[in-house]
């Protein structure tokens, strides 16, 4: 790695200040741990960074919203979400996806922001945090936007923030009467990138479905809501014959891509065969 | 003003230090600096574990640590877990089971267990298994490793 | 307390030292985190190198433009093969052949081969540096595939020039226009004419992938041009082959070349022969100062791997499933360096049939040469390969005739005082013992859950063997002070495997002291005599039996002193007889102990010998397994592991060996495995290569040494290192198979090949 300048606002307001929108070389982080990993292996060399570590406080804090929605401080650290008693009780799938992202040192420095603003597709909670329904703040010095987490990441390595935005904040609306499941198949190793994700939200009443979210990535360019799962579980009861429907479904509308971890006809059957056990996984939830 | 290199002030090991550190230089070649190697860069990417260190109370990888970042923390490394010459609880345990072969990773697997057991002083197989699947042993002394862990928690309840 | 020379318990029963599990010696400096490694090394005025690597797989090297990176403020200097010249005339190192540049000469071989050298005081700006270095290359065709490397057009090296240093590979060959650098053939009996008569043949072939080691401390060395001498700081597993070679090369005397070892974070067999050394040493020479190379995880991949094969073997059976004849034939894919493969070819490829009673044997056995990155030793030097294929196939045999594989291999079994397919006879080699062994654990004869439903249940056993490496020679002293406390010094390298302790509890007993008061001297070729390398398991052996010698010359020395001035030596503290000899704490007792076993060579072109080893490696692995038939996945509910290491020094460490040993071969068996673009690896990193981790051992493992003796071993002992990973492999894909009826024939054994196994099987093969 080559010297670069660092500088430490404390304050958000400084830190979208320095922030030059005409400068691709300057980048903000608050862990700084895919940034490290991208400058060590030369396919980053910045002239400036900026850390947001010293910012205000309450931008990695939870609080709650009147309606029972979770709001998150972008800045908070993936341990300090998990340990949050607010976000197991009312988002228990959340903490169910942290156990096996990462590993506990990384947890401990990198922050939800940058999880999402990094749009790997690859990363663990962007496809749960889309079947949770929720949505990012942004801040600007020109202003601040909410956009749904599904509408931030528009591709493989790219979101919809301009150069000088920043996430401010997660919300997680509130999940009354939803189940959730995330479940990261690994073909390698046990702690390992997914092969495949697949995050699922359900509203059910009694035995019956009213409304579910389903999301699959890693073998996909972005996290991907699949909106035919969807329509075939809305208003179903769980039977085998209803989750080979749901597989059948979603292998239909993804197109899944091959690397590695396993070719894209194996993964289709991965995802043939887990959309349902997912499903399954959420009712239990 | 923002400048490459600048003088950072922390706690190493209960003591305070002044060094002069590049932005670029990572939190393992700080502590070389100040003759500390027990911290070791191995797989540079934090997936193993050797680098591990604890700042403000809280492991991190120091090879993906900038270095100047540690201004102003409280550094504890593998050479601070020792009290008074006598070995910790988690360090003897080590021993007792044999959970080492070449020593490599031997310190971040010590003090990635003192934090589990900071967290969870009883942990199950699967919490044991979980806390340390962020470090690898080449070696693969596994087994020995987690009945390490196991013999450490009882040790230290006395 | 006084030391008391203790009786000699050589021939005894019971011990005191010897087969006891006490804690490594350096376990305290290990727990602290100050255990000595190379790595840790920061010698004053020192530069550091980063290496600049090819970026294509085989090509003529028409230009190297350094300009950009000697510019760069900061840089000492910018080193290339012109460079190395002028100090090193014939810069081409290697322990079976002379074909390795210390940077590439004119042509480049492997894409990460080094090519030049930056050298500066911070390590970030020769990083920098090389970055902007860049070479001008005229491609040729190249060649990845080992049976291609047989007739390929693309010849990876003109000519062969054979090193001669080791007795074992004299037989090397100059040759012109050919990839393959050895080829071993060993024919008894005479197995074509067993094949028509038998009443079943079967063939089958099967490959492994190219793995590497992946000690988590990578290479490292530290070279200082002192006035006097050349010392070289080295991570590494032969220090006296390091002296040797880089005199060799420099054209000076060894003593003028001093090599010192520390303890290595892990070596596997990589850290062998020249690695960094012979590139390090040269650049603090023309530099002047002392230089560091210290890889990175990604740079392993370019330094030394473990060789992928293809085998195919053929064996005929009769009715009632006895092996009648077996033809093997085994290619090495060595990469653009021969490094160690040619011994491997022979010394391993001679067991290739297995461990049988078989009568007519015919095997060949080639190294070859190929664009990838060069191949060595790594934990079982090829036997685990050739496992793979002998187990698996034995399986297959008896899955074609309704037999057991427990029947089948009882059978045929290797047994104690038949002759092996060299015909070296069997002795102290507990094949059979560790077979039952094994089926007794396994519960074999006893129903077994197969499951129902999605999840079905299977298991499987697989049985291997090794011979040691001979012949090679371990020298040690043993140096007794005034006190009575000793200093043992030997060039054997702990990293790891617990050598210090082992060599610590040999010495004790033999003097019939406490371990406490026995030091090792680590590995200092100005104080450490000659050892051939820690590698092949061999230390125990070799080394236990050289350190044995040097305490037992000690003792006699110690006694002959006593009696010199009229004290019983048996009874007399050992203090004291210093003390009445020279009047106060002074003197020295130094025994001295070296060992070679016997050997005969393989006669050339049938490979038959009567004494190919000093002893047997037996290993033999049961797995049980359960199957998802919707996906192909499948965990490992149960693995035991079984070997003969004759009487365990220290039963504990023993285990631990074991256990890990068997570790490393599951993510060769499971999840390891180089992927290649063209000659470059495209998963150079642990994110992307994915080793064992905590979360990927079996949730049942068993580790059990059985009762043997190693007559000719020191105290009965004999190596232990690589015999865990033997049986691994087709233990699993055997017992895959048993669950699901997918028998697997190549490395990794993943998902994906067991559901297109499953999906093949029901007449759906799974397309694309």
């Amino acid at each position: 790695m080559s010297p670069f300048e660092l500088a430490e606002p404390r304050s958000l307001k400084a830190a979208l200040k320095i922030l030059d929108a005409n400068d691709p070389s300057v980048r903000v982080f608050g862990g700084g741990t895919a940034l490290m990993l991208m400058m060590k292996a030369g396919v980053f060399q910045p002239t400036r960074l900026i850390s947001l570590r010293g910012i205000e406080k309450r931008y990695a804090k939870v609080t709650s919203g009147q309606d029972g929605s979770l709001h998150i401080g972008a800045l908070i650290t993936l341990s300090a979400l998990g340990r949050t008693a607010m976000v197991k009780k009312r988002a228990p799938v959340i903490v169910d996806a942290l156990r096996t992202l990462s590993n506990v040192r990384v947890r401990n420095v990198a922050t939800l922001g940058g999880h999402l603003a990094h749009a790997d597709p690859h990363m663990d909670l962007p496809p749960v945090l889309i079947a949770l329904g929720a949505q990012v703040v942004t801040a600007a010095t020109t202003g601040s936007r909410t956009l749904a987490v599904a509408d931030l990441l528009t591709g493989y390595f790219e979101t919809a923030l301009a150069p000088n935005e920043l996430i401010s904040e997660i919300i997680v609306p509130s999940q009354t009467g939803w189940r959730s499941a995330y479940i990261k198949l690994t073909t390698r190793a046990a702690d390992d990138w997914p092969t495949l994700g697949i995050a699922v939200s359900l509203q059910t009443d009694g035995k019956v479905i009213q409304d579910a979210r389903f999301v699959v990535s890693a073998a996909t360019e972005k996290p991907l809501r699949l909106p035919s799962v969807e329509t075939a579980l809305r208003g179903a009861t769980i039977s085998d014959a209803v989750l080979a429907r749901v597989g059948e479904a979603a292998v239909a509308e993804a197109e899944l891509t091959g690397d590695a971890h396993g070719s894209a006809a194996y993964k289709t059957e991965l995802l043939r065969v887990y959309a349902g056990r997912a499903v399954r996984k959420a009712l239990a939830a | 003003m923002t400048t490459t290199h600048k003088n950072i002030s922390f706690q190493l090991n209960g003591r305070p230090v002044t060094v002069h550190a590049g932005n670029h230089q990572n939190l393992v070649e700080l502590l070389q600096g100040q003759g500390l190697y027990g911290a070791r860069e191995s797989c540079g990417q934090g997936l193993c574990g050797c680098c591990t260190v604890v700042v403000n109370g809280t492991a991190v990888s120091g090879c993906l640590t900038m270095a100047t970042l540690v201004d102003g923390a409280d550094v504890r490394t593998i050479e601070d877990a020792q009290a008074d010459g006598q070995l910790d609880a988690v360090q003897q345990a080590f021993i007792d089971a044999g959970a080492f072969q070449c020593g490599f990773c031997t310190p971040g697997f010590i003090l990635m267990t003192r934090q589990l057991l900071d967290a969870h002083p009883n942990p199950t197989e699967d919490e044991i298994r979980h806390y340390l699947a962020g470090n690898l042993c080449r070696c693969a002394a596994y087994t020995e490793i987690i009945k390490a862990v196991r013999l450490a928690a009882k040790k230290r309840k006395g | 307390m006084a030391i008391t020379l203790g009786k000699n318990n050589s021939g005894a029963a019971e011990f005191s030292s010897v087969g006891r599990s006490i804690p490594r010696v350096e376990a305290r400096a290990k727990v602290t985190g100050k255990a000595e490694y190379v790595h840790n090394l920061r010698l004053p005025g020192m530069l550091y190198g980063k290496v600049y690597r090819s970026t294509v797989a085989h090509a003529r090297l028409h230009s190297i433009d350094v300009a950009a990176a000697q510019a760069m403020p900061g840089v000492h200097a910018v080193y290339t093969a012109a460079d190395i010249i002028k100090l090193i005339p014939e810069p081409y190192y290697g322990p079976a052949f002379h074909d390795q540049p210390i940077l590439a000469i004119d042509k480049v071989h492997y894409v990460g081969e080094p090519v030049a050298l930056v050298l500066a005081a911070d390590p970030h700006v020769a990083e920098a540096a090389a970055q902007l270095i860049v070479a001008e290359y005229e491609e040729l065709p190249a060649v990845f595939d080992e049976v291609e490397a047989m007739t390929s057009k693309a010849v990876v090296h003109e000519v062969l020039k054979p090193a001669g240093t080791f007795p074992d590979l004299k037989h090397l060959k100059d040759k012109r226009d050919t990839n393959i650098a050895l080829d071993f053939h060993l024919r008894r009996g005479d197995a074509q004419k067993a094949f028509a008569e038998a009443d079943y043949v079967f063939e089958h072939t099967f490959r492994t992938q190219q793995v590497l080691h992946l000690p988590l401390e990578p290479f490292v060395t530290v070279a200082d041009p002192t006035p006097n001498q050349l010392v070289i700081h080295t991570a590494s597993q032969s220090p006296s082959f390091v002296r040797i070679e880089i005199a060799r090369l420099l054209g000076w005397p060894e003593n003028k070349v001093r090599v010192k070892v520390p303890y290595l974070g892990g070596g596997f067999g990589a850290k062998l022969y020249i690695k960094l050394e012979a590139l390090v040493s040269a650049a603090a020479l023309i530099a002047g100062r002392p230089v560091k190379i210290a890889l990175t995880m990604e740079e392993q991949f370019y330094t030394l791997t473990k060789h992928a094969t293809t085998l195919r073997i053929k064996s005929g059976v009769s009715k009632d499933g006895k092996i009648t004849a077996r033809e093997c034939e085994v290619w090495w894919n060595g990469g653009a360096y021969a490094d160690i493969g040619p011994r491997i070819t022979q010394k391993s490829g001679f067991t290739a049939a297995g461990p049988y009673d078989i009568d007519h044997v015919s095997i060949d056995s080639y190294a070859l040469y190929t664009n990838l990155p060069p191949a060595g030793a790594l934990r079982g030097f090829g036997i685990p390969q050739l496992v793979w294929a002998y187990e698996s196939h034995t399986d297959l045999i008896a899955k074609g005739l309704n037999i057991d594989p427990l029947a089948i291999r009882r059978k045929n079994i290797l047994r104690e005082g038949r002759p092996q397919a060299t015909g070296t006879v069997m002795r102290d080699a507990g094949i059979a013992p560790v077979l039952e062994c094994l089926a007794q654990r396994m519960a074999w004869e006893k129903p077994f859950d197969q499951g129902s439903g999605t999840i079905r249940r299977g298991r499987g056993i697989a049985i291997g063997f090794k011979a040691s490496i001979s012949p090679t020679t371990s020298v040690a002293i043993v140096n007794v002070g005034a006190d009575g406390s000793c200093m043992v010094h030997c060039s054997t390298v702990d990293m790891g495997q617990g050598s210090d302790t082992a060599m610590a509890q040999i010495v004790a007993e033999a003097l019939g002291i406490p371990v406490a008061s026995v030091t090792l001297v680590h590995p200092d070729t100005d104080v450490t005599p000659y050892d051939m390398a820690t590698l092949g398991s061999r230390s125990t052996y070799h080394m236990g039996h050289a350190v044995k010698l040097a305490a037992e010359d000690a003792r006699d020395k110690l006694l002959a002193l006593a009696r010199d001035v009229g004290l019983s030596a048996e009874t007399t503290p050992i203090p004291d007889i210093f003390r009445k000899k020279y009047g106060m704490q002074a003197g020295n007792i130094v025994g001295i102990g070296s060992f070679i076993p016997p050997y005969t060579p393989p006669e050339p072109g049938t490979g038959l010998t009567q004494d190919a080893t000093p002893f047997w490696m037996i290993g033999a692995t049961g797995a049980e397994v359960e199957v998802d038939t919707e996906t192909g996945e499948f965990k490992i509910t149960r693995l035991v592991n079984l070997v003969d290491v004759g009487r365990p020094v220290n039963p504990a460490i023993v285990e631990t060996q074991i256990s890990g040993a068997t570790i490393m071969q599951l993510g060769f068996t499971l999840s390891e495995r180089m992927d290649f673009d063209a000659g470059q690896v495209t998963n150079a990193s642990l994110a992307d290569y994915k080793i064992p981790g905590i979360r990927d051992i079996p949730a049942v493992m068993e580790n059990e040494a059985v009762d043997m003796v190693q007559k000719s071993g020191p105290f009965g002992a004999k190596g232990v290192g690589e015999s865990g990973t033997f049986g691994v492999s087709p233990a699993i894909a055997s017992a895959i198979d048993d669950a699901v009826g997918v028998r697997l024939t190549s490395l990794p054994l993943t998902a994906e090949a067991v559901y297109r196994g499953l999906r093949a099987n029901a007449g759906k093969p799974l397309k694309g």
